[in-house]
């Protein structure tokens, strides 16, 4: 298996492994999300419906004991109102107002008797008759049996008296309570300036009573309501009064109610002793507003730290009495739960939730394994299909049969493997036939390069030798036609320098062969490169005493190191002896010409000269013998013409180097031989000259090119008629057409008048060799020469030549070892 | 607090009223001397008080309760409510009594919703009794606690407001439930001392 990303292969994950982290992924998340949203919707649930609950239990507990503390305050309404209080304490006041109040030291000498508990003084107030009604209420004697003091109202009562006006004790079921009352704030509150109202006193430790109590005070009106005359005092133990109403109410470990004031104090409690605060007072102003509710702390006031839900309702009647109003204190009860156990049910939730949740992951884990293995198994029965393929050996279909895509793909793998066979076959048969192909045609080079008479050798860059034709096998005594490696200059036996000239044209050929590839010019590559890149380097070597041309080419490779440069050699050793001798034979048969026309130039003068000589000889005239000699003297002039004409043909032959010449001047030149050689008394020329026209050539070998074409096109008309000869100049080019009124060339003849002894002219009259020469020469010096003929109406000969620059011919001359000029040539 | 200030000053108004009264040197025959007669005292009074009430019933609390600001309730302090139109007068009495002055006035009914409310005495249940049938004054008369004595007139005291019969009519303790407005639901009892 490969590693496409190259991850080291420890961190990869395979499908299997994705599939089931997806799948418990995809189960866990919402599991997990799920249960933190229900564990605290459930939690936000308990503590509302809990709150809600406190809240509704605290009110009914607080209207409890309100009630309670109502039916106490009636039960005591009852004493106040009584007639017989009433009048006790009217006639008290009376006979107060009637004497004077007493004065302050004869109270606290009676206070000092009383609490010396002198009998007289105890039996004057807890032996009369209001005494004995208040006992008998404490009792329940004067109580309707639906009205009976319960006992624990009872035993709650820690003190029960009555105070006249002046605060002062009137009557008592006991000895405990003080004489003197009139600065307790009870007293104060319920006397209230005489018009009296209830006062409840918040629970506080009473010393005589040995206990925390409250305790109620209401005033004893007169009998028109009019103003208070007494003070009825009740004293009770909070907790013992209180403790059966809220004790009972428990629910729950730690569930309960409880009693508290607006202080904190807390007045009846399972859990805390009365008269204790609230183990946290920051608590205080949440709990005790006027209206019931329900508040979430960060303390339970039991000293737990935890947050707490607390319910909270005052004792709206009470409260409207404690301490004389409502803003002096209130009283409120509490209803509270530890946190823990309000909170059990969800934690116990939670806890089976992750139990299920655990066991959701765990079936979860499974069924995805189950799953990703059904999965997983096709996609690698595929994978191993896939290497199969890949490897090209998959032979059995891959048979899946899951009914779903991965069946579909399944199909698709054997249906693309089929086609793939297919294609293969089809492809091995393809290769096969266009390897045939190659090898044939490589056969087929071979053989066409072996029967080329031309050695060519193919290298490579590294300068081996890795082809050699027939020809050069022969030619360089190369044994092995198959598996050839060897370095060219060990086939090739050249000079050192030699070598060094060929390597040079190699590195420059195949610097050109780059600057080109770079250029990016696009090449058609059938054509020769080293034509084109490097033209006119077709160089000329000796090796083993022959003489040969060589050139360069190029094969290119598919890629610029598997370029090839190939090398043609051509024995050029007899063709140039041939030429040379033909051009030597041309020469000999113009010089028998030439000769003949010197003869016949000389005879004339000559025999004038005899004719004279032999008149001189009889002639006794002095003055006839002076016109003869004058005769003689003129024509051996003539003669001496003649000769220094020739004479100066002859002396530049020798000359090798090319000098610019003058294309008319030559022309004309060669018209005047032609015109001493021959009698052409018919002949018209016409001549038609632009002039100036300077060329580089030999001027005896231009001109006797141009003697060729114009002897050829004088033959052609037979001596008379009408020869045009017209100069032009286009672009760098001088032209020279030479025409004349002859029949013209049968066009089977017109491809075939350059040929080598190809004439028309009878057995001995031409030697077929005048255009061939011509054309030669002039391809030499750059030019060429082509034939126009309409058979009938004459025949016209256009010379071509490179026109000499004007700048070139001021600058000395520079001969050059002529770089062998091959212009291609399209003429035929 | 400001209710209260204007009761205040209200009472404070009316005692100056009846204490001129008082102290005006005429008819030394009658019980209390010369000065104003208590009736008259009591008249004064009870026109003032009628018209305190009056004016915070329709002016306060009506008007508060059809715009939605605050309505009265009997619990009114836990509440944050007004204090009712009866609470309003029981409260104003109470501070003139706390004031020291003698002079007292209280709601008194036969079918009172607390039973402190109720007549005190033979008098003032028997004044109840008469007003019922004959609304158009005041009864009043000479009463006594002991050896002190005072004059005491019962007002009629009228449903003024549709709060007065609502409340009266709907509330858990009320023994009679079918007051209509301006039905005589009780009397305002004016005692004042006589020395």
């Amino acid at each position: 298996m490969t590693q496409p990303d190259g991850r080291p292969r420890g961190t990869r994950w395979g499908l299997q492994t994705k599939l089931i982290l997806s799948m418990l992924f995809v189960g866990v998340v919402p599991l997990v999300v799920g249960l933190g949203m229900a564990f605290w919707q459930g939690s936000q649930e308990i503590r509302d419906v809990s709150g809600e609950s406190f809240k509704a239990l605290a009110t009914e507990a607080a209207r409890k004991l309100d009630l309670l503390v109502g039916e106490e305050v009636a039960r005591n309404s009852r004493i106040v109102n009584d007639e017989t209080v009433v009048r006790a304490l009217e006639r008290r006041r009376d006979a107060l107002h009637a004497s004077g109040a007493p004065s302050a030291a004869a109270l606290a000498e009676l206070e000092r008797r009383w609490r010396a508990q002198e009998p007289a003084v105890v039996k004057s107030i807890t032996e009369t008759p209001l005494s004995a009604l208040l006992r008998d209420y404490y009792t329940g004697t004067h109580s309707e049996s639906a009205q009976l003091l319960p006992q624990v109202v009872r035993t709650a009562t820690k003190m029960l008296f009555l105070t006249d006006t002046q605060g002062v004790l009137v009557a008592a079921m006991t000895t405990k309570p003080d004489f003197l009352n009139h600065d307790a704030r009870w007293w104060q509150g319920a006397y209230n300036k005489a018009v009296g109202q209830l006062y409840v006193e918040d629970v506080h430790f009473d010393p005589r009573a040995d206990t925390y109590v409250f305790t109620i005070s209401l005033p004893v009106m007169d009998s028109l309501r009019y103003e208070v005359v007494g003070v009825l005092h009740r004293v009770i133990d909070a907790k013992e009064f209180f403790s059966p109403y809220t004790h009972v109410i428990r629910f729950g470990k730690t569930g309960h109610v409880m009693l508290i004031d607006s202080r904190g104090v807390v007045m009846s409690c399972p859990i805390l002793p009365t008269g204790v605060s609230l183990s946290d007072l920051s608590l205080v102003p949440l709990i005790t507003p006027f209206q019931p509710g329900w508040v979430q702390a960060s303390s339970d006031g039991h000293g737990g730290h935890q947050t707490s839900v607390i319910g909270f309702a005052p004792l709206p009647e009470t409260s409207r009495a404690t301490n004389g109003s409502p803003d002096s204190g209130s009283w409120h009860t509490f209803v509270w739960q530890s946190s823990d156990e309000l909170f059990a049910p969800i934690q116990h939730l939670f806890t089976w939730m992750v139990v299920f949740g655990t066991v959701a992951v765990a079936l979860l884990a499974s069924l995805g394994y189950v799953a990703a293995t059904r999965i997983v198994t096709p996609v690698r029965q595929l994978q191993q299909a896939a290497r199969s393929i890949g490897r090209g050996d998959l032979r059995s279909a891959i048979r899946i049969q899951t009914g779903d895509e991965l069946e579909d793909l399944a199909d698709e793998f054997n249906r693309m493997n089929q086609q793939l066979e297919a294609a293969f076959a089809g492809l091995t048969s393809q290769v096969q036939l266009k390897t045939e192909e190659v090898q044939y045609l490589q056969q087929s080079t071979d053989q066409i390069l072996d029967t080329v008479p031309t050695p060519i050798l193919l290298m490579d860059p590294q300068e081996q030798v890795t082809y050699a034709n027939r020809a050069a096998r022969e030619t360089f005594a190369i044994a092995a036609p198959g598996n050839l490696r060897e370095p060219l200059f060990s086939l090739l036996p050249v000079d050192p320098a030699t070598q060094h000239v060929l390597r040079e044209e190699l590195l420059a050929r195949d610097a050109a062969a780059l600057d080109e590839r770079e250029a990016g010019s696009a090449r058609d590559p059938l054509a020769p490169a080293g034509e084109r890149s490097v033209p006119g380097r077709r160089g000329e070597l000796q090796m083993a005493g022959r003489c040969y041309q060589y050139q360069w080419f190029r094969l290119p490779g598919r890629s610029p190191d598997q370029d090839r440069i190939g090398l043609v050699l051509r024995d050029t050793t007899d063709e140039s002896r041939l030429q040379d001798q033909v051009i030597q034979a041309e020469k000999s048969r113009s010089l028998g010409v030439l000769a003949a026309g010197i003869g016949h130039e000389l005879n004339n003068p000559l025999f004038g000269i005899m004719g004279l000589g032999e008149a001189i000889q009889e002639e006794q005239n002095l003055e006839r013998i002076k016109t003869y000699a004058q005769d003689i003297i003129s024509q051996g002039r003539r003669m001496a013409r003649i000769i220094r004409d020739f004479t100066g043909v002859a002396s530049r032959e020798s000359c090798d180097q090319r000098v610019p010449v003058h294309l008319e001047e030559e022309v004309d030149k060669a018209l005047a031989t032609l015109r001493t050689t021959a009698d052409l008394p018919n002949l018209t020329v016409e001549k038609h000259y632009v002039g100036g026209l300077r060329v580089l050539a030999l001027p005896d070998q231009l001109r006797q090119a141009i003697s060729n074409l114009l002897t050829n096109a004088v033959q052609a008309m037979n001596g008379s008629g009408r020869l045009t000869l017209r100069t032009t100049q286009g672009g760098n080019v001088a032209m020279l057409s030479i025409g004349d009124s002859g029949p013209g060339i049968a066009k089977q003849h017109l491809s075939k008048v350059f040929d080598p002894f190809f004439t028309t002219k009878g057995q001995g009259e031409g030697s077929g060799l005048g255009l061939t020469i011509a054309r030669r020469i002039l391809r030499k010096f750059g030019g060429d020469v082509r034939i126009e003929s309409l058979e009938g109406q004459g025949t016209t000969c256009v010379v071509t030549l490179p026109l000499l620059p004007p700048d070139q011919e001021k600058e000395p001359w520079t001969a050059t070892a002529s770089p062998s000029a091959s212009q291609p040539s399209h003429s035929s | 607090m400001d209710c209260n200030r204007f009761t205040v000053g209200v009472a404070t108004l009316a005692l100056i009223v009846g204490g001129s009264g008082a102290a005006l040197p005429h008819a030394k025959d009658k019980p209390w001397g010369s000065g104003i007669p208590p009736d008259k005292v009591a008249d004064y009074v009870h026109a003032i008080l009628e018209a305190d009430r009056t004016i915070y019933t329709k002016h306060v609390v009506d008007r508060m309760q059809q715009k939605g600001i605050v309505a009265a309730a009997e619990h009114w302090e836990q509440d944050n409510a007004l204090p009712l139109p009866a609470q309003f007068l029981q409260h104003s009495g109470r501070l003139v009594a706390e004031q020291g002055r003698g002079i007292r006035y209280r709601l008194i009914s036969a079918t009172p919703i607390y039973q402190r409310n109720a007549p005190a005495t033979d008098f003032e249940r028997k004044a109840l009794e008469t007003l019922r049938s004959k609304a158009d004054g005041p009864v009043t008369g000479i009463v006594s606690s002991g050896k002190r004595q005072y004059f005491q007139a019962i007002y009629p005291d009228r449903a003024v407001s549709a709060a007065c019969v609502a409340c009266h009519n709907s509330h858990p303790l009320s023994p009679k439930r079918d007051f209509k407005l301006n039905d005589v639901m009780g009397g305002m009892a004016i005692t004042i001392p006589i020395e």
